[in-house]
């Protein structure tokens, strides 16, 4: 990616509203859809890591639970919607869909940068998930959970509608092409 | 089919509707469908301006609790119809988590446990040492910062 594609997906998460803003840094999870091999949306819920000083939203997941990888790797388009407020603290928050290209790294993480902002993230969010790695049972249990692929967005187009009132036509910034 | 995703449509207030727009992005929304018994499909709303395309679709329920546990949830493949109005036609439901109890949610772990072996056989690579040490110092870390 170009320096000035760079600056200008940064640019576009740091121009929106403060409340579209707030969503995206405060809503505990989030529904991630990838295109399956048949070309159907196939939907998660997962928790994404704002992150828009680097323009992007960083996602994981355990190589045990990897078919979404599998679907981004045969074809990067993807979407974030934020529709379930509940944990977030915020009162009538804007529903918020982001739609680009997700990025898989090849290497199997245990414990990097990347996964260390993620899992901190989910420490403080999910407080079940401090016990994975406490004891020797839950160690030997959730292994497999540790072992884990990054997936980064790159945001190209975002919808939101204001009080979650999917009746209402969304205000929207980014190009009307995102291919 | 239709008798159990109704039976699990119920335990939810609204759903997460995606088709799929001319440009082949997921577009996603909340609704609340409405079950038509007679043609055994959900009739749903669509937002006024959303750029989705009668074909290809899925359904998604899922809830969680205010720390993230508790997490309960469904997903049903299907297609998006536009003839008489806009509904949501049901072809596969796909049970997530909690949606059979503890051991389905034992049953989860035991598939990804699985699934992370073959990941790794299937390429040949051995299971990367995880350094239980360096994370667990993090963690602690962390939560005397918090």
């Amino acid at each position: 990616m170009t320096d000035r594609a760079e600056a200008e997906r940064r640019s576009l998460l740091l121009e929106l509203p403060a409340d579209v803003q707030a969503v995206l840094r405060e809503f505990r999870t989030c529904e991630l859809t990838t295109l399956s091999k048949d070309g159907g949306p196939i939907t998660w819920p997962v928790m994404a890591v704002y992150q828009p000083e680097q323009g992007r939203f960083l996602l994981s997941t355990a190589i045990g639970l990897s078919q979404k990888v599998a679907h981004l790797r045969r074809d990067p388009r993807l979407s974030l919607l934020f529709s379930d407020p509940t944990g977030s603290g915020l009162a009538d928050p804007p529903a918020v869909l982001v739609q680009g290209d997700g990025h898989v790294g090849d290497d199997i993480g245990t414990w990097n940068e990347d996964l260390r902002v993620y899992h901190r993230q989910a420490w403080l969010r999910q407080p079940m998930s401090r016990t994975y790695s406490f004891s020797p049972i839950g160690r030997y249990l959730m292994g497999w959970y540790f072992r884990r692929l990054v997936i980064t967005l790159r945001p190209a187009r975002v919808f939101w509608w204001p009080v979650g009132d999917f009746s209402r036509t969304p205000e929207v910034v980014g190009p009307t092409d995102v291919g | 089919m239709w008798d159990e995703l109704l039976k699990q449509l119920r335990r939810y207030e609204s759903a997460v509707i995606t088709g799929l727009g001319d440009d082949g992005y997921p577009f996603s929304w909340r609704c609340t469908p409405h079950p038509d018994q007679m043609q055994k499909v959900l009739r749903i709303d669509v937002p006024p301006g959303a750029p989705v395309t009668p074909g290809p679709a899925g359904l998604l329920c899922h809830r969680h609790d205010e720390r993230m546990w508790n997490q309960r949830s469904f997903l049903v493949r299907g297609r998006l119809s536009s003839a008489g109005g806009w509904a949501f036609v049901p072809e596969r439901l796909i049970p997530g988590e909690g949606a059979r109890g503890l051991l389905g949610t034992l049953s989860i772990l035991r598939k990804a446990r699985r699934a992370a072996r073959e990941y790794l056989q299937r390429r040949g690579i051995p299971p990367p040492p995880i350094p239980w040490a360096a994370i667990n110092e993090d963690k602690a870390q962390l939560l005397r910062e918090k």
